[in-house]
């Protein structure tokens, strides 16, 4: 019997790999149930900075979702086509980012199981109600969007050959979400800027652009995790297939956008250093003197901006394989760089509510054991999940044809006709 | 694509900005519970610095009273920089905030406000998300990371929990002590003048630096201070526009107490 398993049993890179992911799957598993066993005092947040690693992992992956809304809108809204394959694989990307925001919210609560509260009582002035509201309803629309991609699968082809074919032809409203997921992605992705933008209590978040630079910055990452994600599966897998020219094409657009992006941080950056603002001007040293800096000017402008911007524009660099991954890499780590410096630049600085006194303080934060382990997890979920989807569900196919959707009627009037 | 033009996807999304404008404009008169709405009494409480010797009676009261973990303190008293070559302190409980960025942003409306002004907490709907911690500049509101299921260290000495303990995993802070208020009342009583119908902190203060009332009443105590002393409210300057009035110490006004 054990020779037998021995002898069917291969190890390979594939079997690795998941064995790899399964084991801080088990370690973000065990680490979620102590979280919810001794509640948040495993963790290492405090009154001062109660939102730390898995507010960063939260804002990254809904922003790293982004290539969702935006491919589709690009493929079914402006009707570039040939850009559908990218869009599919966008798609599957979104619902795993969402579901691993989701996940770590569940964790970062204080009160997990009575999370559908936030679906019942509804205080519509809150940003955060906004976005919770949209992340919901996006979810929906994107496990819709995902149908015919789950239908993809072998084994629920052969079993269920008529529940299959109806989770394809979801696919003939595709326009129809993607002008959803437009609208309920601009609404939410600016608003998680706006979460932090419309605090009074803490100068350096208290600013109006950045709603902006978190939209900016999640179609940027979204697009390029995606494209990474594309070239990566194609380069370790056969069941991955890629057009090199659509991720070159869609990579210089990736390009130009870092250049606007990196005009909007600069100047929302620049803007600060004009005068003395109390909290604000600390802020701001923090993250280009102090503790932050080495994220903010490496992590952030120089990796995560400047050298994937002039990677990407250069014809000679994006045309070849290595170095465009590289660039798109880059990019992925500049947004995850910029929500943790955000997050955290922004908590660390406590302004003095004393009369007379308007003097800052300095709060800290380490994520503690419990609090990676959970993160962790969290992350080998997405790689988990985005790895049997290339390999079962072939979300990174460049050849697949999807089946026509069904145009979008607009009713003309009789006289516009005539 | 082909059939959608452009021009009906631009309506479809003028539709929908017009409908968030609306939103936005209905806003002020949902919520705010300042003017017309307001109720009949406004709670208010002023804090006399010179006279409050950093005693912290208050904050043992306030914790039996609310029955609140000795890790939490609703009601911090914090030692500020000296005034004159005396030492200074500053309690500062939930300012009740008339423009509360609590409530503005509360997910799922957990803070509210009370017709008669104070801020309060429904720790059943709050799902803990921490926003309301961020939101407040005065560090008014403490999380409970912990259940708090020991006993509690100010209990008999300095009074009996009159309200329930929260439980894991929702921030809690100061009510004005709603409960003595409310009782109060349907007794017949006047918070503020009757103790058991003031806010514990202030009954539990030895040297009278607390003074509770009804701002609507220009009768009250608080009233008669706000209208002819030198008040400050703390952060006055962002326009959340505190319940908590402070007397601020000066040289002269410490004399004056020791006296």
């Amino acid at each position: 019997m054990i020779t037998n398993l021995r002898t069917r049993f291969k190890p390979t890179p594939w079997i690795a790999w998941i064995a790899f992911l399964s084991i801080f799957l088990i370690i973000g598993v065990t680490g979620g149930v102590i979280v919810l066993w001794k509640g948040l005092s495993v963790t290492n947040l405090t009154d001062l900075v109660p939102w730390g690693l898995w507010i960063a992992i939260d804002l990254s992956s809904i922003a790293l979702a982004a290539g969702a809304f935006s491919l589709c809108a690009v493929v079914y809204l402006i009707g570039l086509k040939e850009y559908e394959p990218i869009a599919r694989t966008a798609t599957f990307v979104g619902l795993i980012g969402y579901s691993m925001a989701m996940l770590c919210l569940f964790m970062d609560i204080g009160r997990p199981f009575k999370f559908y509260q936030a679906f019942i009582y509804w205080n519509t002035h809150s940003l955060l109600w906004e976005v919770t509201m949209c992340v919901g309803l996006y979810f929906t629309v994107l496990v819709l969007e995902s149908m015919p991609i789950i239908a993809n699968l072998k084994w629920l082809r052969t079993r269920y050959p008529k529940l299959t074919a109806k989770m394809s032809r979801v696919h003939h409203y595709a326009p129809y979400l993607a002008i959803a997921g437009l609208f309920l992605s601009s609404l939410h992705q600016s608003s998680l800027g706006a979460t932090y933008g419309v605090l009074k209590s803490r100068p350096f978040w208290y600013k109006p652009e950045m709603s902006v630079l978190f939209m900016l910055s999640a179609i940027l990452g979204g697009i390029s995790i995606t494209l990474f994600a594309s070239m990566m599966a194609s380069q370790l897998t056969n069941k991955a297939k890629v057009k090199d020219e659509l991720i070159e094409k869609l990579s210089k657009f990736v390009g130009w956008a870092l250049v606007g992006y990196f005009y909007w941080r600069f100047w929302s950056t620049l803007s600060m250093t004009y005068t003395y603002e109390p909290g604000r001007t600390e802020g701001l040293e923090l993250l280009t003197k102090g503790p932050l800096a080495f994220n903010f000017w490496f992590g952030e402008i120089l990796i995560g901006i400047f050298v994937p911007m002039i990677l990407l524009l250069n014809k000679k660099t994006r045309s070849n394989r290595f170095w465009r991954m590289t660039a798109l890499l880059m990019v992925v780590g500049g947004v995850i760089a910029f929500r943790w410096n955000i997050n955290i630049s922004g908590a660390m600085i406590v302004l003095s509510y004393l009369p007379g006194q308007p003097t800052v303080t300095y709060a800290s934060y380490t994520p503690s054991l419990v609090e990676w382990m959970v993160g962790g997890g969290v992350i080998a979920y997405g790689l988990f999940t985005f790895s049997l989807g290339v390999r079962y569900l072939h979300v990174v196919d460049h050849d697949m044809i999807e089946e026509e959707h069904v145009p979008v009627n607009v009713k003309v009037p009789q006289t516009a006709r005539a | 694509m082909s059939k959608l033009e452009r021009r009906d996807f631009l309506k479809l999304a003028g539709a929908g900005a017009a409908g968030l404008v609306g939103m936005q404009v209905m806003r002020p008169t949902a919520h705010a519970s300042s003017g017309a709405e307001a109720g009949e009494q406004q709670w208010a409480m002023v804090i006399d610095q010179s006279k409050c010797t950093g005693c912290g009676h208050c904050t043992l009261a306030c914790r039996a009273h609310n029955d609140i973990s000795p890790e939490i303190s609703w009601n911090e008293v914090i030692q500020v920089e000296p005034v004159g070559d005396k030492d200074a302190f500053l309690p500062r409980p939930c300012m009740h905030c008339e423009h509360a960025p609590c409530v503005d942003v509360c997910m799922v409306g957990a803070s509210y406000y009370r017709s008669d002004g104070i801020v309060m907490m429904d720790y059943d709907k709050c799902i803990g998300c921490r926003y309301c911690e961020i939101a407040c500049p005065y560090q008014a509101r403490s999380f409970n990371w912990e259940k708090f299921d020991g006993e509690n260290p100010a209990v008999p000495e300095w009074g009996q929990p009159e309200v329930e303990r929260r439980p894991r995993g929702v921030p809690e802070k100061c009510s004005f002590c709603y409960q003595r208020i409310d009782r109060g009342l349907a007794h017949g009583l006047t918070p503020g003048v009757d103790p058991d119908a003031t806010p514990a902190c202030v009954v539990a203060c030895p040297t009278g630096a607390r003074v509770f009332g009804d701002l609507n009443d220009p009768e009250s105590k608080v009233s008669k201070i706000i209208n002819s002393r030198p008040t400050v409210r703390l952060r006055d300057e962002l326009g959340t526009a505190p319940r908590v009035y402070y007397v601020l110490a000066t040289p002269e006004a410490f004399e004056e107490a020791e006296a």
